[in-house]
């Protein structure tokens, strides 16, 4: 198999409302990564669009405003996941040999309030209540505390350093930091979840433009980006699991894939849908031991300058969370890490390894990046 | 005297309705011939191993809480209304069972507290009969 590197990433900024088009979010979303890999769009041999809520045939809209080159471009939805799937989906067929350079999008509008599913739903489902996003990790978060003695303070500090980053990220929905106070006084939705504690309904894009090792030279880009392994789930069974079951063993997979180990990743992404998910997900991959995320939080581990920085750029909660376009999103602040552009978010110590977790009703994702 | 209305689940697929006075009602579940794992809802395959070989069992009422929340929004289309408990109940058979609770106040509801099936009226159908879904209780 070819080794598979990105060559450059862009967004347009996540916001609550917008006057624009999918095709006009699109748009900057791909002409920034067109611009950061070198790469002119006739080089473009195929595109993968992640998104959830669009119409169908959105890729094509989206993409084609770049020239109609009659390149395959396929939609792709697997939930908040959706736009990390088309970026390994394009992976996939570098590495095979199919094509050397493929274009990677995610494209979403939202409207607001309590999201849901679209399409067809069981009546008794809907009827019953149990279509409330936050309660799955309000209660995974309960479980917690019940098991480790994780504190609500703990779960709000979450909050609190995910306000703190995305103050410092000009693409973030909201860029003002929060005090604990107002995280923890702010109105409860599921319990032990607040308002500040769940990522917002959000509009928003992200690209990425990936290529074959072996090519890259052809192109004047920033530093290329190892995706260095990769392993997707749909969720494992297990008896004792509550949501996706085999999440240790889906990480070990990107590890071996990757030629690493937990304990060499310098910078992590994880999708924290609700503030919470930053205290069980990385426990879960073994980047902090059962039951100390809570603490980790507390001794400020997972800090821009802690020994294990995790989502630097906001998380989804402060970052915002476009579901379709929030993948890349994710990849996009790895890139910058990785090369050393993060701006006033840089990880210091020159990260070489990055880790983003990315997971939806549709699936989990664990990848892999290497500078 | 008024006729008794009829009673009906709000999907046959979930329980049963108990069909004479000294009967109880019970949620419905698979359990795999092949390997002895049980489900609920009932499923045509197993999960864990993938067997067609399912039976249709009859699953305990009772079960222990294994998390929960209070729901402080009420999603669209629900007809129950905030604050409701949400919880995940284990039965002694193994499975989990996503359900509301009948009980709202966080300091009377506790991980690992023994639960029990209720049946509650949650709307009315075209035909006039009670629809009826499940819940749990703390016994
Ligand atoms: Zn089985």
């Amino acid at each position: 198999m070819r080794e598979v590197v990105i060559l450059g990433v862009g967004l347009h900024k996540f916001e609550r409302f917008t006057d624009k088009t999918l095709v006009e979010l699109g748009e900057v979303a791909i002409s920034n990564a067109l611009k950061e890999s070198g790469v002119p769009f006739k080089d473009i041999e195929a595109a993968y669009v992640g998104h959830c809520y669009a119409a169908m045939g959105t890729g094509r809209s989206v993409v084609t405003q770049f020239g109609e080159t009659g390149i395959p471009i396929v939609n792709i939805e697997v939930a908040c996941s959706s736009a990390t799937q088309a970026l390994l989906r394009g992976a996939w067929e570098i590495a095979s040999g199919l094509y050397d350079v493929v274009l990677a999008v995610g494209v979403e509008k939202m409207g607001t309030g309590l999201i849901s599913m679209g399409g067809e739903t069981d009546r008794y489902i809907v009827e019953m209540g149990y279509m409330v996003m936050p309660a799955s990790y309000a209660m995974m978060a309960r479980r917690h505390m019940h098991d480790y003695g994780t504190t609500f303070e703990q779960l709000a500090m979450c909050s609190v350093k995910e306000h703190k980053n995305g103050a410092l990220n000009p693409y973030a929905q909201y860029q003002r930091e929060m005090t604990l106070e107002e995280v923890m006084n702010s109105r409860m939705i599921a319990d032990p979840i607040t308002l500040y504690m769940c990522s917002p309904t959000s509009s928003g894009a992200s690209a990425a433009v990936i290529c074959a090792k072996e090519k890259a030279k052809k192109y004047i880009s920033k530093k290329p980006i190892t995706i260095a392994g990769w392993a997707l789930s749909s969720g494992t069974y297990a008896r004792e699991a509550l949501e996706f079951g085999g999440m240790e063993e889906l990480a070990q997979k990107a590890y071996d894939r990757a030629g690493i180990g937990p304990q060499d990743i310098d910078v992590a992404q994880v999708h924290d849908a609700f503030s919470p998910g930053e205290i069980f997900i990385p426990e879960s991959l073994g980047l902090i031991p059962e039951g100390e995320g809570g603490r980790w939080i507390e001794e400020e581990k997972t800090e821009i300058n802690g020994v294990l920085p995790i989502n630097t750029d906001g998380g989804l909660v402060a970052r915002g969370h476009p579901v379709g376009a929030t993948g890349i999103a994710q990849v996009a602040e790895l890139v910058w890490q990785l090369r050393g552009e993060a701006g006033p978010r840089q990880v210091p110590g020159k990260p070489k390894v990055a880790l983003q977790h990315n997971a939806g009703i549709g699936g989990v994702i664990v990848s892999i990046y290497k500078r | 005297m008024a006729v008794q209305r009829k009673q009906v689940p709000i999907d046959g697929r979930l329980f049963k309705l108990p069909s004479s006075p000294s009967e109880k009602a019970h949620l419905i579940g698979s359990r795999c011939r092949s390997c002895g794992e049980t489900f609920f809802p009932k499923r045509s395959y197993c999960a864990n191993c993938t067997s067609p070989d399912m039976e249709e069992v009859a699953l305990s009422t009772r079960g222990k809480l294994e998390t929960f929340t209070i729901s402080r929004a009420t999603p669209p289309g629900s007809l129950i209304q905030a604050p409701y408990g949400l919880g995940y109940v284990r039965l002694p058979e193994g499975c989990i069972v996503q359900t509301v609770l009948s009980e709202c106040d966080p300091q009377k509801l506790e991980i690992d507290m023994d639960m029990e099936l209720v049946i509650e009226k949650i709307r009315e159908d075209e035909e006039g009969n009670d629809v009826m879904a499940f819940k749990f209780k703390p016994v």
